[in-house]
């Protein structure tokens, strides 16, 4: 397959690296040299320098003959431009545009079911609000994504010392779990990735994504040794198009929210739109403020400002104050891979939420926001499944399932059921499957008909 | 400011208002009461405005905003002294009764000094209650097309909130707005007078109540006002009819919309109707005896407690024989008055919900000093001016009633006259409590007290800053 990236920024360039791993044919456009030769050395990817705005600078890239365009630049007016050009004079199958402004989101759709081909708008703050409010009710989770319409959570928690799992088989669960309601789907062992066998045995320091079912989500919190805070009340630092999204959620869901900003002007903005949060204008990493506004008691804290750095800083300090859990936006990756060795509970990078989503498009076509995981380095896709897959001509453990993939759940008439090897999926049932992302394309195999 | 334009603007409104003089002029022919009057007060203001007009042609039609304050001023100024003329031409009141009179007409008050209704020309009562009902449309005018620009007291709110056919801005299409609130204003005025008519009140009576309610004036035909008038059918159907007078216009323009749902979810009507109900309840608490059937205390505290929260003023009790927790809630009535964009005077609801809503962010804000806490009224930040500007009113508001109160007290009246008289006239009401009670008049005060009651109505009537403007040194200077 072929894809065109427009604009190389960090969202560009790591999503065309993604691409070209995968084994597609990635070019990428660019209009800085500087950025562009950068690019050339490092990735595996053609570069065309040249304003992606453009007509001539698209055909130039061979629009022409693309099967995927991505318009990744940072902003969003070119970025409508460069995906309108793409489907109306192109006809390009598939088009992604990464749009931050609600309002220019709802434009693009409207415009874009006039259009031929298949259309997907990946919204940064978007996906990173969904990220945090999904992460806020699992304490102790790196990282959290739901499927199943909410029935079903794959949450990522990090296994520490006196957590009663170390050293645990997996099989084991089946003992505390008899009804298969927990499952550990996927296990970070240091730098690897793997999909995890009943002979498997948990170690401290895994990072395990367990599937959960609802219900039992605190008795896993329990075992991982999570600590739950008695009351819900947040704290959001940084008026932010996403800290202002998170606090309306909360707010509209009955919690006690805080948001803090220095900037006066973004403040009253921010009151204007909340209703019940209330609006502090300060710095962040202001001791005293935090104090007095009562950080100590806050179930969580998040840092959701554009200065990354501050963010990690004042994580710090709430977690210092005696915040339960602190949650930080940090774009750049080497900052991120430090974090969490310093306590805090997740790391949410809005553009590798978006490269995520948009890597997920391009493989396999609709995306939800909040089945993005924070990691790419496994897969999971829900998937409605037709008369003619493979997955539902025998029981499971018949039809071939490679090493390195998972049936994690089916949805039978609004039911989840968690499958075992004996049992047969059905067509009409939705499923969700895992994989690590080098196995992913077998997926395709599996459930395409 | 464009001083000669100015004028040129008054002098054709004198000749038009020549053209309401002269209509009581067929019902007084038709009864056979003398025409003079009408057509010798109808000639002087139409010869005067055509004089104004002739002198002061100008080609620089510019008009600012300052200019507002000098012609809306100059015209309630001028319609009082004019339209007195023809008590004084009938011989029915002295010049300063006359001016009294008509000023608490036009501002749509209802303080009178005319003390026996029984002897006065039909076609004076008649008059007396239309200067009600004009100023009542002009102050309709005022409000939608004046006040949001001249930008006073926390009005600057009233601009969004004043709707066109599509609920945008008013301004583009004044004149059609104004025309549909005025249709509206005409058209419960009809429905007031034809449902008193049904009632058994004579056609005569009939109209001028409905003029005086509209109004939300209070000049009655009777010298025992409403109370007066007839059964507990026609009390209650004017009670109705206060409240809808004193409701924002705009409201009653949605509900023909048949946009239930925005009037129902309007803040200042659910204030309003708050302030309504628990009136008549305290009052109701306060004046039962087991001896008197329920309706009947019911109907005489719904009674005053519309006339006087929408500033209208009528009567059917002698609240001066009420105990002192009812006297104050009237009081407390009266300085509240009716919504705004209605009739009413007051301070008015409005205000009243953004004070204590700004109230209650300070008292936010005292709690956690760091916290930004706006203003909201209808989920929107009500910008600080708004804000400054209705608490500035509030100062102004308590500051002339001080003032006030002082003049009358200063020719020895009692305390509760003074501060009734001053708080009544202000508002825009009528009645007030001691001397100036549910059946006293105002003949009795002397002329000075007689003329800054008549300011103080001019002065309530155009939100203060309106005529307080023209009293500032910096409005003359360019």
């Amino acid at each position: 397959m072929k894809a065109l990236v427009v604009g190389g920024g960090l969202v560009g360039s790591t999503l065309a690296s993604r691409l070209a791993a995968d084994g597609h044919d990635v070019v990428v456009v660019e209009s800085s040299r500087d950025r562009l030769s950068q690019l050339a050395d490092t990735l595996d990817v053609q570069t065309v320098q040249g304003n992606g705005t453009t007509v001539e600078a698209l055909e130039a890239a061979g629009i022409a003959d693309c099967d995927v365009l991505i318009a990744s630049t940072a902003s969003d007016e070119a970025n409508m431009v460069v995906a309108l050009i793409g489907s109306s004079i192109f006809h390009v199958p598939k088009v992604v545009a990464r749009l931050r402004n609600p309002d220019h989101e709802r434009s693009f759709r409207a415009i874009a079911r006039q259009l031929p081909g298949d259309h997907v708008c990946v919204n940064p703050d978007l996906a990173a609000v969904e990220k945090i409010l999904s992460l806020l009710p699992v304490p102790g989770a790196a990282d959290v994504a739901s499927f199943l319409d909410g029935k079903l959570l794959i949450a990522g928690f990090p296994l520490p010392r006196d957590s009663a799992f170390s050293g645990m088989l997996l099989s084991h669960l089946r003992l505390l779990f008899p009804e298969r309601s927990v499952l550990a789907v996927a296990i970070r062992r240091r730098d690897d990735w793997f999909i995890p066998h009943g002979e498997d045995e948990f170690r401290e320091g895994d990072l395990v994504y367990f599937s959960i079912s609802p219900a039992e989500l605190d008795n896993v919190l329990e075992l991982v040794g999570a600590r739950k805070a008695p009351e819900r009340r947040v704290m959001v630092a940084g008026a932010t198009r996403i800290g202002i999204g998170v606090a309306a959620r909360l707010e509209a869901a009955g919690v006690p929210v805080a948001l803090i900003d220095e900037d006066r002007t973004r403040c009253q903005e921010a009151a204007g739109q909340l209703e019940r949060a209330m609006v502090l204008h300060g710095t962040p990493t202001d001791h005293e403020l935090l104090e007095d506004e009562g950080v100590g008691r806050a179930s969580a804290f998040v840092a959701c400002s554009d200065n990354h750095q501050l963010n990690v800083v004042a994580c710090l300090l709430a977690r210092r104050l005696g915040a339960a859990h602190t949650f930080a936006l940090v774009d750049n990756p080497a900052l991120s891979g430090l974090v969490g060795e310093m306590g805090i509970d997740a790391v949410i990078s809005p553009r590798l939420l978006t490269v995520g989503l948009a890597a997920h498009f391009v493989r396999r076509g609709r995306v939800r926001a909040a089945a993005a995981l924070l990691e790419d380095e496994v897969e999971l896709i829900e998937v409605d499944l037709g008369r003619g897959t493979r997955l539902v001509q025998g029981p499971l453990g018949e039809v071939g399932l490679p090493r390195g993939v998972l049936v994690a759940a089916l949805l039978r008439d609004g039911i989840v059921v968690v499958p075992g090897g004996g049992d047969r999926a059905q067509p009409g049932d939705r499923a969700v499957l895992i994989s690590t992302t080098e196995r992913a394309r077998e997926l395709d195999t599996l459930v395409g008909s | 400011m464009n001083r000669r334009f100015d004028l040129h603007v008054l002098g054709w409104f004198l000749v038009v208002f020549g053209g309401f003089l002269l209509l009581p002029l067929p019902f007084a022919l038709a009864t056979d009461e003398p025409g003079l009057p009408w057509l010798g007060s109808a000639t002087v203001a139409a010869a005067v405005g055509l004089g104004v007009v002739l002198a002061t042609r100008t080609r620089d039609r510019r008009l600012h905003p300052k200019d507002g304050f000098l012609v809306v001023s100059g015209a309630w100024l001028l319609a009082s002294i004019l339209g007195a003329l023809p008590y004084v031409l009938a011989g029915a009141l002295g010049w300063v009764d006359a001016i009294f009179e008509t000023v608490s007409g036009f501002t749509t008050t209802g303080s009178t000094v005319i003390t026996d209704t029984t002897v006065t020309l039909r076609s004076i009562l008649l008059w007396r209650a239309l200067t009600q009902w004009l100023g009542g449309m002009g102050i309709i005018l005022f409000t939608i097309a004046i006040l949001p620009l001249l930008g006073i007291g926390g009005m600057q709110l009233f601009k969004a909130e004043v709707p066109g056919p599509v609920d945008e801005k008013l301004h583009p299409r004044l004149a059609t707005t104004a025309r549909m609130l005025w249709g509206i204003y005409v058209g419960l005025t009809a429905a007031e007078w034809l449902g008193l008519w049904l009632l058994g009140v004579s056609g005569f009576e009939a109209l001028c109540h409905a003029l005086a309610t509209m109004a939300t004036g209070g000049f009655s035909t009777r010298n025992q006002s409403v109370g007066e008038l007839g059964s507990a059918g026609v009390q209650w159907l004017i009670t109705v009819f206060m409240l809808l007078a004193g409701t924002n216009f705009v409201l009653h323009f949605r509900l023909l919309q048949g946009r239930l749902k925005d009037v129902l979810k309007d803040v200042e009507l659910r204030w309003f109707a708050a302030i309504v109900v628990g009136s008549i309840v305290i009052l109701t608490a306060s004046l039962h005896r087991p001896e008197v059937p329920l309706a009947d205390t019911l109907l005489m505290t719904s009674f005053q407690t519309a006339s006087i929260v929408s500033t209208t003023g009528f009567v059917t009790a002698d609240f001066e024989t009420w105990p002192h927790l009812a006297q104050l809630v009237l009081l407390l009535l009266m300085l509240v008055g009716g919504m705004s964009g209605s009739t009413a005077g007051g301070i008015k609801s409005l205000r009243l919900v953004l004070a204590f809503t700004s109230l209650r962010a300070s008292i936010h804000r005292a709690v956690h000093p760091r916290a930004v806490v706006p203003v909201k009224y209808h989920g929107e930040v009500v910008d600080d001016d708004v804000v400054s500007g209705v608490w500035g009113f509030l100062l102004a508001y308590v500051l002339i009633v001080l003032v006030v109160t002082g003049v009358v007290a200063a020719y020895g009246y009692d305390l509760l006259t003074a501060v009734s008289a001053s708080l009544t006239t202000l508002g825009n009401v009528g009645p007030g409590i001691g001397d100036v009670g549910a059946y006293d008049n105002f003949s009795h005060f002397p002329a000075v007290a007689k003329l800054a009651l008549s300011f103080a109505m001019l002065v309530g009537r155009l939100e203060l800053f309106t005529v307080l403007a023209l009293f500032s040194r910096r409005f003359w200077r360019h």
